[in-house]
């Protein structure tokens, strides 16, 4: 029961792909159908949060170079954070809406139903990698490049599983419960703060900061930093990202598979 | 071999008096809900190649009952076993994306059914081309009108050639051109023996359209057959019931199949005669009398079939009488222009006491799509001697021994 349950979920992208690339490209381009700046804004949306930021915290509140990155603009190191943070939480955002909007779909035609929070979290990591790839590409204008990056879609890939089980668990339980969608909303906003993005972790009291350990989205942020500023990345941080991708998946999944045949029943 | 066999089936939904003990219950496994019986004891079996329908008031479970045959709702007992790819229309348009074009849409849609990439590219023409919105097809769907939106969901269903077809009241909307090519679609699919099941509330469409019936009332089977006489027994029952909600029932009434479209066929009058030709509003019982309709052809090359009906209360059915029963009745093609006199004399008037109308109709060829129908003005009875609202022709004999 258990193991069918997963090998549904985990090969339903491949078995069902006809129907997977459908949905992706119809939630992607359904994205910017309609708006006169279309794709301009997968551009547009990343390098003005870049100009708010780093007049913010630059000009502003002149927040200290981090030293254990070395010397580093402060915006540089900010991004590096932001850009997938902004990936997760616009997935995490979407997943309560995501089988409602569907509705009647679910209720009246017959179809993988686990591909709508793939293809929901799918979408976003699409949408954010472009902009992430933008500022990389900047980045090597800039004199920053590693043969140590090629690590980073790895990483990247494995905060995608990471999300992809949330959002299947989030999705699922908005159908039951609606109240889930504004618990969201809320719990991203304190995540974000409570994940060292735009702040180093060097400003966090010294008892508090191994806490950070039971946060996977800081393990993801310091994985990019150190790769991306030093060329290097240490085990802790990696072995956490991979624990919490592998199970989330997995939970993720297995609810969803468990719970979605009574979705016609509610929606 | 048996396309469809339902064994036992029964649909339970559970209510919950709070949202959020579903959920517990999900995932504690702890009871927290009452039962609500929406299908029980359902059984039935269709052979492959033929076709059922589906009748009943509403919430009766026919929603439901069409739900658990498509899958998206799992029964709370028993089995459900299809054999073959099944294709649904529920919703027109389920799986539509608003803002994308028809064309986008198309294969969006056909992949939701399961249709491989290549074998769409293929179908696109087709179906473009049954749905008839060249002109329309790469504007985004949004802007379609709902008959535009039913003609796309209909062509993308139908042209997918599943073997089982599942259709809920897709005739009842488009205009009479496009129901005219539905018509035909699924008599095609019967010809290409494949299964179908269909849900209306137009129970001309069940008895023609359909081998067998299910009569559902209350979530549970009342009467399953051959169409013809499930649907009268279902129609007897709704009559006798039509007494309380007249001013409802009146308004869903034959009138309303009136085309509002392009006419083939206008009906000028309906008359009743005696037998020596004369115009009459009374009648005696048992007297022979004669119906006719005069029709004026509105296009060339138009098939005909006349029809006459005795109605009571201008809505209920007494008796029928169809020229597409009766293969020696001329039906055409007509030409425009054309003025045609239809005769049919009835023998020995079988009412006793009320009164009545005539109403004539013609259909086209399919015997499906009323082109047009008029009533006669109202004919009285002259009550006889006697009991009850019947007389027949009767002789006595005795014996004394």
């Amino acid at each position: 029961m258990f193991f069918s349950l997963m090998r549904q979920w985990v090969l339903s992208p491949v078995r069902h792909f006809r129907l997977f690339h459908q949905f992706v490209r119809q939630e992607f381009s359904g994205q910017f159908a309609g708006s006169l700046g279309g794709f301009l804004w997968l551009f547009v949306t990343p390098i003005v949060n870049i100009i708010i930021y780093s007049f913010v915290f630059s000009v502003v509140f002149r927040a200290p170079i981090p030293e254990s990155f070395g010397d580093v603009p402060f915006v540089v190191f900010l991004m590096i954070g932001y850009l997938p943070w902004f990936a997760f939480a616009d997935a995490m955002g979407r997943a309560s809406g995501l089988l409602l909007e569907k509705a009647p779909l679910i209720t009246k035609v017959m179809f993988p139903v686990q591909l709508i929070p793939m293809v929901g979290t799918l979408v976003p990591y699409l949408v954010h990698g472009i902009a992430f790839f933008v500022f990389l590409l900047y980045l090597t204008t800039q004199g920053y490049f590693d043969l140590m990056w090629l690590w980073l879609p790895v990483a990247l890939g494995l905060q995608f599983l990471f999300t992809m089980g949330l959002v299947a668990i989030l999705s699922a339980f908005c159908v039951f419960l609606r109240d889930i969608q504004q618990m969201v909303t809320l719990m991203l906003t304190a995540w974000f703060f409570l994940t060292p993005i735009i702040y180093p972790l060097s400003l966090l009291p010294e008892d508090l900061r191994p806490l950070m350990m039971l946060n996977p989205m800081h393990s993801f942020v310091q994985f990019y930093r150190e790769i991306i500023l030093l060329g290097d990345f240490s085990m802790p941080h990696f072995q956490v990202m991979v624990l919490a991708a592998v199970l989330s998946f997995l939970l993720g999944g297995w609810l969803f598979m468990r719970i979605k045949h009574a979705f016609g029943d509610v929606l | 071999m048996h396309s469809i066999s339902v064994e036992n089936v029964h649909k339970d939904f559970r209510i919950y008096d709070r949202p959020q003990d579903r959920l517990v219950e999900l995932l504690l496994r702890t009871p927290r809900h009452r039962m609500f019986h929406v299908l029980q004891d359902i059984s039935f079996n269709v052979p492959e190649g033929k076709s059922l329908g589906i009748v009943g008031d509403n919430g009766a479970g026919k929603s439901t009952l069409m739900k658990l045959l498509v899958g998206t709702l799992e029964p709370s007992g028993g089995t459900i076993d299809i054999r073959g790819q099944v294709a649904a229309l529920l919703e027109l348009g389920a799986g539509f994306h608003p803002e994308f074009s028809g064309r986008r849409n198309i294969h969006l849609n056909a992949s939701l059914l399961g249709v491989p990439d290549d074998d769409i590219d293929a179908m696109e023409n087709d179906i473009i081309e049954f749905s008839e919105l060249h002109d329309f097809i790469d504007r985004p769907v949004k802007t379609y009108s709902s008959g535009m939106y039913v003609r796309l969901a209909f062509s993308i269903a139908t042209m997918v050639r599943p073997d089982v077809l599942v259709i809920d009241e897709a005739l009842s909307v488009g205009d009479i051109a496009f129901q005219k090519k539905c018509v035909q679609r699924m008599n095609e699919f019967r010809a290409q023996n494949k299964t179908m099941v269909f849900c209306s509330h137009s129970m001309y469409h069940v008895q023609e359209l359909c081998d067998t019936a299910i009569w559902l009332e209350n979530g549970k089977i009342r009467e399953i057959g051959k169409s013809a006489e499930v649907v009268a027994h279902y129609e007897d029952y709704s009559n006798s019931r039509r007494v309380y909600t007249k001013g409802e029932e009146q308004a869903n009434s034959h009138q309303q199949e009136k085309p509002e479209a392009v006419k083939d066929c206008r009906i000028l009058q309906t008359l009743v005669r005696n037998v020596d030709g004369e115009l009459i509003d009374t009648i005696d019982p048992l007297q022979d009398f004669v119906m006719e309709l005069q029709a004026e052809i509105l296009n060339d090359n138009v098939i005909c079939y006349f029809g006459f009906a005795l109605m009571k209360d201008l809505e209920e059915v007494m008796s029928s009488y169809l020229a597409i029963d009766r293969p020696d009745v001329e039906h055409g093609p007509f030409k425009k222009g054309e003025r045609i006199t239809v005769q049919v004399q009835v023998q020995a008037m079988a009412l006793r006491v009320g009164k009545f109308h005539v109403l004539s109709g013609v259909a086209d060829e399919s015997g499906l799509l009323w082109y047009d129908t008029r009533l006669s003005k109202e004919i009285n009875i002259n009550p006889g001697k006697g009991w009850g609202t019947l007389v027949m022709r009767s002789s006595w004999s005795m014996q004394r021994e």
